[in-house]
């Protein structure tokens, strides 16, 4: 077995990282909205199947892959509502119902895929309509950044906007600052009358909004066609990614393009008969890496303040006029 | 141990058991109940009758001795998922690595299976089995130093280790450990000598579902009857008032990790050994989530996993017949498991809601 | 350093004398206690009251209902001479009243500024407008004086700071009366005495202070009048000018001694069997809860820790049970130091320990009741063996003490969440006290919240072990316990140890005072 780096790290590598990227960064974006009210949201996994199973219904009926975003994002809001009402009326475990979720929704599509669609294992067809790719008029000529930057499918460059978007909602709107008082220090919102059961409702109804795009790109781009376990674990991914970016969407896009880059890479790997299993392993590596690291400066910072003699404040005690 | 003993022991036991049992039998009876009408539901918007459907799915999971034992076999992986989960879930660690914790302690029992020859059955079979647990309990440890030494809670990194497990297993499989022989990626078969012996002609019941029962046994022995079990318990119910009597709060958390990575890795052991036959490289269709709900579905009581055990196997066998003779899709079993698994949310809140409407009233007058 | 009372003296009045806020016959109860029994206060405009009094004096719930977080039962509430009902904080807000808490509501990452607006932010379109977010915030701290960085995180702000921003906080929403509830209890000396520079400050523009604290000497540094309460009653209001420390400590704690005495004061005591050399511990904010704390205790004898919730005795308690990091100093258990050591180690040298909140740290409320009264004694070789726990001799063990102990419960496999309040302190003490094995035993708030016969069994209990020869340490918020019980009291204060001697004629007010932060004696 020979390698040849030049034929495996190629340009379409990094083109395809950005495709790669796009439904992990996602369902991270969505799932950050949930993370910053406290919810840890288990069921992303679970939200992107329907997204993408959805999605192409939506393509079939209606015919267009918008059709299918929407479609997509109706599903994933109805889940997260459900998801909602489960966890903030009826107190139930937010772990426990995000599993819940997730076995549930794929019970539901891989069923329906036979029970609707009338397929086994996956559904592919003619009536399905994808995205056609996007040539960007001036940036499509520069020799290398053209290819990896042009030609994208429309959701990719919704995802990188929606980044910015993203963080512009959380750190300089009411409602983000909002959402995140509720998600850091409770009684702090509660004080100045925010109330929180609405902020966790908005936070996880978005994130489904954004897995409703998340599951769309998976079966309306590039292979149009919805197959069981199509999310093959991205769901997690988002998860892992949400906390190397510390809740932070401009963080969290540098853990989801790694994420992206292995993806790729592994592919590539596929083809060539190479382990692809050991790049696959990165992301959730470097996680438990950068767990671990954040984890060990926060305590050694707070060993150091306990060793600057912390304020032994004077007393002298006054006797009174 | 004497006589006497023995038997006072077992009269005791046997009482509270059936107590309990009862009680957590009406619980979940009418979680089950709810999760398959769910599924009649859904069958019938689809157009079948559910019904037949059913009554496919019963034939296919008890129809016959044969079939019967086939089930009584799914469940034995199952019984040791739902074990190790309720070890876990009982310490309030949240162990969400159970499939990474069963692939690798699979792996490792195989390996031990394949790799040496010429071994008596009895030298052979216990070896693979201790490789099982011993492997599947490593896979606890970055968790646990984590955790420890660092105060990273558990959840992100059993998480992160399950795709870790998955895929290293997976990488094992399809390169350094390849069998060149098989049609599907996976290890040599294993020696016969690390099979374990059938229980009955025609079907694959093995003694690893002999062994499922016994663990049942010794895990509620265990959690329930000795000091460490009873620390860990109480450790589950309030771990400061655990530390504040005095008790080990870190090392029963710590315990309660390696002995639910243990058991699962003994249950992969046991399919493996008993079932599969070589160790394949997406051989668990969600044993270790599977587990995970079971425990729930039992309220955490080792007991009480055995009947949601048989359940779910129920379920997996009897889809199988149930599309062959219906056409009713066996995916349909996983939206029952996604509806239970809704319902039992929803049941813990109300026992939630009953607990602290009893406290309620009595600080009020307290 | 000097408190300049003087400053008060010649303050000049610059607005009329309306009244600001008034309460007339408050009343207020929860279960099992009156909070509020017939309070009535009136606070002109422009003054600073201070609200003093000690444990269960009812002055945070008087002023929780000021600002709308309980409701009282019966009387009324003015604000500006009209007769209000406050609701909600929502409703206080808008009558122009803030409250300072005494654990501060800031979101760490956010800045100051961020802060003092979160609810109400300035915006231009959908996004926050930063720039004028902090200009109306600086404009508020300079109008009032409140040195203010507002870009600061408030994660990276001093105390003092982060307080500065909360009264901001109030101020910026149109507060007219300011609410702070023990304003001092995390400031350092320098920082109090800015802090006072601001509410004088404040006062003079116009703003009404009512402030609660149990600290005398800030109490008459810069308050107008002060208001004593004790035990949900309004004992009198003084004018800070004519007042005494010693009779405002008498009026904080009261002169009876109630008859009850259950200790012999000849006793003779045996060797000392816990000492404490020069302990400090932190508090969870990282500040130093206890500072170099130094305590003998001697067999047969009872140590009563007095003094306002919040002066350290919950760290100090909980590092001596090892159950939170000793920072410095040593803690000999029959003189082995057992500083450093696991709880487990600890109990095993012969301390018992009865933990204030028993919901908390007493009981595990969904396990059974025998699982709860053996939790101390389990592992020893009576009731465990190899095989596992010996449960019939538990059993045994534990019917005995239930009965020995008069816990009321259905049986030993009840949960244990179903029993009472009383019956619960009862199982621990009973776990606690029930083997005979302690040497040392540590109670905290023993007979909180409990019912009469339970309260008396209690204490019987503690002091029937003291006179087998234990020692005990109790730590109580109701000063009558302590001088029933006590043979000698301690008083912390902000961290300190004060020894007020042992239990005499005069002890009540040497208390009163070492509550309040006086060391100097009373004549009386």
């Amino acid at each position: 077995m020979d390698f040849d780096f030049n034929r495996i790290i190629t340009i379409t590598l990094f083109a395809a990282t950005f495709r790669m990227t796009t439904p992990i960064l996602l369902a991270t974006l969505g799932g950050i909205f949930s993370s910053q009210t406290g919810i840890f949201h288990v069921g992303l996994e679970g939200l992107l199947d329907i997204g993408a199973f959805f999605a192409v219904v939506g393509s079939v009926q209606t015919g267009s892959p918008w059709g299918g975003l929407l479609y997509a994002m109706v599903a994933c809001t109805v889940a997260s509502l459900v998801f909602a009402i489960v966890h903030l009326e009826m107190k139930a475990n937010e772990i426990i119902v995000g599993l819940a979720l997730n076995i549930f929704a794929t019970g539901m599509t891989n069923f329906m895929l036979v029970a609707v669609l009338g397929a086994t294992g996956y559904f592919q067809s003619p009536l399905i309509k994808g995205f056609t790719p996007l040539e960007i008029p001036v940036i499509k000529d520069i020799p290398l950044l053209g290819e990896i930057v042009s030609g994208h499918f429309p959701l990719v460059y919704i995802a990188f906007l929606l980044v910015l978007v993203v963080h512009l909602v959380l750190y300089r709107t009411p409602l983000g600052f909002h959402i995140r008082a509720v998600g850091e220090k409770i009684e702090a919102a509660e004080a100045v009358g925010i109330n929180p059961k609405t902020m966790k409702y908005l936070g996880l109804l978005i994130s489904g909004v954004f897995c409703g795009f998340g599951g769309t790109f998976l079966s309306l781009s590039y292979l149009n066609l919805f197959s069981e376990g199509i999310t093959a674990g991205r769901g997690w991914l988002a998860l892992a990614a949400i906390n190397f970016g510390e809740m932070r969407p401009v963080r969290a896009l540098i853990a989801c393009l790694i994420f992206g880059f292995a993806d790729a890479l592994a592919l590539r790997l596929q083809q060539f008969g190479l382990p692809s299993q050991i790049v696959l392993m990165l992301p959730y590596v470097v996680t438990l890496i950068v767990l671990g690291a954040s984890a060990i400066h926060r305590e050694r910072r707070k060993k150091v303040v306990l060793k600057i003699s912390p304020e032994k404040k004077d007393l002298k005690l006054r006797v009174g006029a | 141990m004497n006589n006497h003993l023995v038997s006072r022991l077992i009269g005791a036991n046997l009482k509270r058991f059936f107590a309990e049992a009862l009680t957590q039998l009406i619980n979940y009876s009418i979680i089950l109940l709810f999760g398959l009408l769910v599924g009649a539901m859904v069958i019938w918007f689809s157009g079948k009758d559910p019904l037949a459907a059913y009554g496919a799915l019963w034939k296919g999971a008890f129809g016959n001795w044969a079939k019967f034992a086939d089930t009584l076999d799914r469940s034995t992986v199952l019984i040791f998922s739902g074990l190790a989960a309720a070890v876990a879930f009982r310490t309030s660690v949240f162990n969400l690595g159970l499939e990474g914790q069963l692939y690798i302690g699979t792996f490792a029992a195989a390996w031990v299976g394949f790799t040496f020859h010429d071994l008596p059955r009895v030298v052979h079979i216990p070896l693979c089995m201790l490789a099982g647990v011993i492997a599947g309990g490593i896979w606890t440890l970055p968790v646990s130093y984590l955790r420890l030494q660092w105060n990273v809670p558990v959840m992100v990194p059993t998480l992160m280790l399950n795709y870790i497990g998955i895929l290293f297993t997976q990488y094992l499989v399809v390169f350094p450990f390849r069998d060149p022989t098989a049609t599907m990626a996976g290890t040599p078969v294993l020696e016969a000598s690390a099979r374990l012996p059938k229980l009955m002609k025609g079907s694959v019941l093995n003694i690893g579902f002999i062994f499922a029962l016994v663990m049942l046994f010794v895990v509620y022995w265990f959690m329930f009857k000795t000091k460490t079990g009873y620390e860990m318990r109480m450790v589950g119910y309030n771990p400061s008032f655990a530390a504040a009597v005095g008790m080990p709060v870190k090392r029963s958390a710590f315990l309660a990790m390696l002995i639910s990575g243990g058991l699962v890795g003994l249950g992969g052991a046991c399919v493996v050994m008993g079932f599969f036959g070589r160790f394949m490289s997406s051989f668990s269709v969600g044993y270790g989530w599977d587990g995970m709900m079971i425990s729930l579905l039992a309220q955490n009581h080792p007991l009480g996993v055995f009947p949601a055990s048989l359940f779910y196997a129920a379920l997996a066998n009897g889809a199988l017949t149930m599309q062959s003779q219906t056409g009713v899709p066996q995916t349909v079993v996983g939206m029952v498991k996604g509806a239970i698994m809704f319902f039992v949310t929803i049941q813990l809140f109300v026992a939630f809601f009953r607990g602290r409407m009893r406290k309620w009233i009595l600080t009020s007058t307290g | 350093m000097y408190w300049l009372p003087l400053c008060r003296k010649t303050h000049i009045r610059v607005f009329e004398m309306a009244i600001a806020i008034a309460a007339k016959n408050i009343y207020k109860s929860f279960p099992g206690v009156q909070a509020n029994q017939d309070v009535s206060l009136s606070v002109e405009q422009g003054e600073i009251r201070a609200i003093i009094g000690e444990n269960g004096a009812g002055k945070t719930t008087l002023m929780n209902i000021f600002y709308g977080l309980y409701q009282p039962d019966s009387g009324k509430i003015f604000v500006r001479d009209k007769e209000v009902h406050i609701h909600s904080p929502r409703t206080a807000i808008n009558l122009g009243i803030g409250m300072v808490h005494q654990h501060f509501k800031l979101v760490p990452s956010f800045t100051l500024a961020q802060n003092v607006v979160l609810g109400i932010e300035p915006h231009k379109a959908f996004l926050i407008d930063e720039k004028q977010v902090n200009r109306s915030v600086r404009q508020v701290s300079e109008q009032y004086k409140l040195p203010l960085d507002v870009e600061k995180l408030a994660l990276s702000a001093s105390v003092g700071e982060q307080q500065r921003a909360e009264i901001i906080k109030a101020l910026y929403r149109g507060a007219e009366i300011l609410i702070l509830d023990e304003p001092t209890a995390v400031l350092t000396d320098q920082e109090a005495e800015e802090l006072f520079v601001i509410l004088r400050n404040l006062a003079q523009q116009g703003k009404t202070i009512l402030f609660i604290s149990h600290k005398l000497r800030e109490v008459l540094a810069v308050s107008d009048n002060i208001t004593v309460m004790r035990q949900g009653k309004v004992v009198g209001t003084v004018k800070t000018s004519e007042a005494t420390t010693c009779e405002l400590a008498e009026m904080m704690v009261g002169r009876e001694t109630v008859g009850g005495r259950l200790r012999n004061s000849n006793t003779v005591f045996g060797e000392v069997i816990l000492e404490l050399k020069g302990v400090s511990v932190l508090d969870d904010r990282n500040l130093m809860a206890v500072k170099n704390a130094s305590i003998s205790l001697r067999s047969g004898q009872i140590l009563g820790i007095a003094g306002v919730d919040g002066n350290g005795q919950e760290e100090l308690i909980e590092a001596v049970m090892g159950l939170r990091p000793v920072v410095e100093g040593d803690i000999l258990v029959k003189g082995k130091n057992v500083a450093r050591t696991s709880t487990r180690n600890i109990r095993e040298t012969g301390v018992s320990y009865i933990p204030s909140d028993r919901y908390k740290a007493g009981v595990a409320t969904d396990a059974y009741v025998w699982e709860n009264m053996i939790a101390s004694d389990y592992y020893r070789r009576s009731f465990s063996n190899w095989l596992g726990l010996r449960t019939k001799d538990i059993n045994n063990a534990v019917k005995g003490l239930i009965d020995s102990f008069q816990v009321i419960t259905p049986g030993t496999k009840t949960k244990t969440g179903h029993l009472s309040g009383g019956n619960i302190q009862r199982l621990i003490v009973g776990r606690e006290l029930g083997f005979d094995r302690a040497s040392v035993v540590i109670a905290s708030q023993p007979t909180r919240g409990i019912d009469i016969a339970g309260t008396e069994a209690i204490r019987k209990n503690l002091v029937e072990y003291a006179n087998r020869g234990a020692g005990v340490l109790l730590i109580s918020a109701d000063l009558d316990e302590i001088l029933d019980l006590s043979d000698q009291v301690v008083v912390m204060f902000e961290g300190r140890i004060f020894d007020a001697g042992i239990v005499d004629e005069g002890i009540r007010i040497r208390i009163g005072n070492l509550m309040a932060g006086i060391e100097e004696g009373c004549s009386s």
